[in-house]
């Protein structure tokens, strides 16, 4: 209980010490906070970019496999499912009907796809929560398309997608193969392409080997191959905007240093007083924490928050030009929260700890001198 | 009772710019009584005062505190034995300024873990007896010389520690706040406690109230009387 009272009269005193430099406490918030809140963003949307990628792959097939005319990508024939099921190891092939269109009406790009399994029939549509945003798609709307043609082409709606990430369904409209083939002019013997099952993952590699030298004009894709290179890109973007940072950062730290370590003589002073009425070096030390403590938790939590606002809430508008690039990415999705906490452990042991051992340190070599210089004056 | 045995004080020992401040000082200083420690500047009374107070350690000798020897002790305890046994007020006053009159008189009991109403009644107690408890939220920089000196008493008090020290506790004030501060010390001698005063000032060792007189010149007693 006495403990109590004791801390709670440091911490007091303490605040009311923080309080009396406003302006250069408040000057070393801002700053600090700023740090915390563009460190905290990078991590944030790298997280969840990845989260998202790894979302998106998981229902994905273990291997595509386009055809490729000029190194571009191809209409697949449906043929070439016979060949590759005939390579050992391969359990299954199936084509695949996908495409994009764009819809001047709106603006808005929708990712076209024919399900594996169809619940509703000819004619109608199953939409994703980013086309439902548009306005048109609620459950009995109908949704008018131009076919390769210009003929104008109907869907009727029968179903909003669930989705436990935006990025997986948000412009997404599933049809049937037959309205698909009928809007885009696609022949009954193709496909976009194939997908494959493969028994043992592990001879994924040897698969796609055995279906290049089958099918040379083809261009077989892993799931992890892809999976891997979104790491790699997001990573290695966080790295870069990280770099661009770190100039702040140690900017930061040589001002929170400055800040921290250097006692000024007034400080000097109030420690020998507060020694000279009886004040233990340890109760010294203790309030000095509490000033560090509170300064750089207020800064990390405020960061922190600031940094959750600006990714999930405010779109990461201020580094998603440099993490995002939309040659990767569909045009527009948000965020879902994917927090790594490991990663904040790291940032809270990077910022609030060594600022405030900094501030304990030069307050320690203070405190254990004798206090009797206060007696002169 | 405080009982000072051959205590001496070197400054930088060893080292060419090696001073001694205190020779062989052995005095006894009664409970209860006012004692001067009088002296022209640089006669180590201050340095006598700190090491009194446990400010500060004799280089050879010892102090003890009522039969309790006290210049070995650990600093833990000697800052324990600084806040409650003994209330400094420095000749510079020493109160931190950006906060309180209140604040001010508390800081000395927070280390005590005491409950916050009770320590805020006793210090707002003491600010009525100075009569300066419509004052206790201003800060101190904006009070006058007379105010501050009250101030610091009251912060000497706030434990209720059983022996003041004061050093040149008038060297800031005129003849007027002088005797009153003179008074306010007859005062605490009448509650009983020990008082030690490091003066020159005639205002303060010819006071009536002060039972002995310690006179201190190069760091060695040179005389040690009942004031006439």
């Amino acid at each position: 209980m006495a403990n109590i009272e004791k801390q709670r009269a440091i911490i007091d005193f303490t605040l009311s010490s923080l309080m009396r430099r406003k302006g250069k406490n408040a000057a070393l918030l801002v700053v600090y906070t700023l740090v915390v809140t563009a460190l905290a963003s990078v991590m944030f949307f790298t997280k969840s970019i990845k989260t998202e990628a790894a979302a998106v792959l998981a229902d994905a097939p273990e291997l595509v496999v386009q055809r490729l005319v000029a190194g571009r990508h191809e209409m697949i024939p449906l043929s070439y499912v016979e060949k590759i099921s005939s390579i050992r190891g391969i359990r299954a092939v199936r084509g695949r009907l996908w495409g994009y269109y764009y819809d001047p009406v709106f603006g808005s790009n929708y990712t076209l796809l024919v399900p594996r399994e169809l619940t509703f029939g000819d004619g109608e549509a199953a939409v994703g929560s980013g086309v439902a945003r548009s306005g048109l798609a609620e459950v009995g709307n109908i949704m008018p398309f131009r076919t390769y043609q210009g003929e104008l082409f109907t869907l009727t709606v029968a179903q909003v997608l669930p989705s436990s990430t935006e990025l997986v369904s948000a412009d997404l409209v599933l049809l049937s193969s037959g309205d698909f083939r009928a809007l885009f002019g696609v022949p009954e013997n193709m496909a976009t392409d194939l997908v494959a099952e493969v028994a043992n993952p592990s001879e994924i590699p040897t698969i796609t080997a055995k279906i290049v030298k089958l099918l040379p004009d083809t261009r077989p894709i892993a799931r992890d191959e892809i999976l891997r290179t979104y790491e790699a890109i997001f990573s290695w973007r966080s790295g870069i905007l990280l770099a661009i940072l770190s100039g702040a950062l140690l900017a930061f730290f040589i001002f929170a240093w400055d800040k921290a370590t250097g006692l000024s003589a007034e400080e000097r002073r109030e420690i020998g007083i507060l020694k000279a009425i009886g004040w233990d070096v340890a109760d010294v030390l203790m309030m000095k924490l509490w000033e560090g403590a509170a300064l750089s938790l207020t800064a990390f939590v405020t960061g922190v928050l600031l940094a959750y606002l600006h990714v999930f809430a405010g779109g990461a508008s201020l580094i998603v030009p440099v993490l995002k690039g939309w040659s990767v990415l569909y045009p527009s999705f948000r965020l879902t929260p994917s927090i790594d906490f490991m990663q904040l452990g790291i940032l809270f042991f990077l910022t609030v700890i060594p600022y405030t051992v900094a501030t304990i340190v030069p307050s320690w070599r203070a405190a254990i001198a004798a206090p009797d210089s206060v007696m002169r004056g | 009772m405080i009982i000072l045995n051959g205590v001496s004080k070197i400054f930088n020992q060893g080292q060419q710019n090696q001073f001694v401040s205190l020779q062989d000082i052995s005095i006894t200083i009664p409970p209860r009584q006012v004692t001067v420690l009088k002296g022209p500047s640089g006669s180590g009374k201050t340095t006598l005062l700190s090491i009194i107070g446990g400010m500060s350690r004799p280089t050879s000798g010892r102090v003890t505190m009522n039969g309790r020897e006290v210049t070995s002790l650990p600093e833990r305890f000697l800052s324990a034995l600084r806040r409650e046994t003994f209330g400094f007020i420095f000749q510079q006053f020493n109160l931190i300024n950006g906060i309180s009159i209140l604040e001010n008189i508390m800081l000395p009991a927070y280390p005590n873990g005491e409950r916050h109403t009770l320590l805020k009644a006793r210090a707002l107690e003491l600010l009525a007896m100075f009569g300066l408890e419509a004052r206790a939220a201003t800060r101190v920089e904006l009070l006058s010389g007379g105010e501050v000196q009250r101030v610091a008493i009251a912060r000497a008090l706030i434990n209720n520690p059983e022996v003041i020290i004061a050093d040149e506790p008038t060297a800031h004030l005129d003849s007027k706040l002088s005797v009153e501060l003179m008074a306010i010390m007859e005062r605490l001698k009448a509650d009983g406690k020990t008082i030690i005063m490091a003066s020159h000032d005639p205002l303060v060792y010819d006071a009536g109230v002060v039972d002995n007189i310690v006179e201190i010149r190069d760091g060695r007693i040179s005389c040690s009387n009942r004031p006439q």
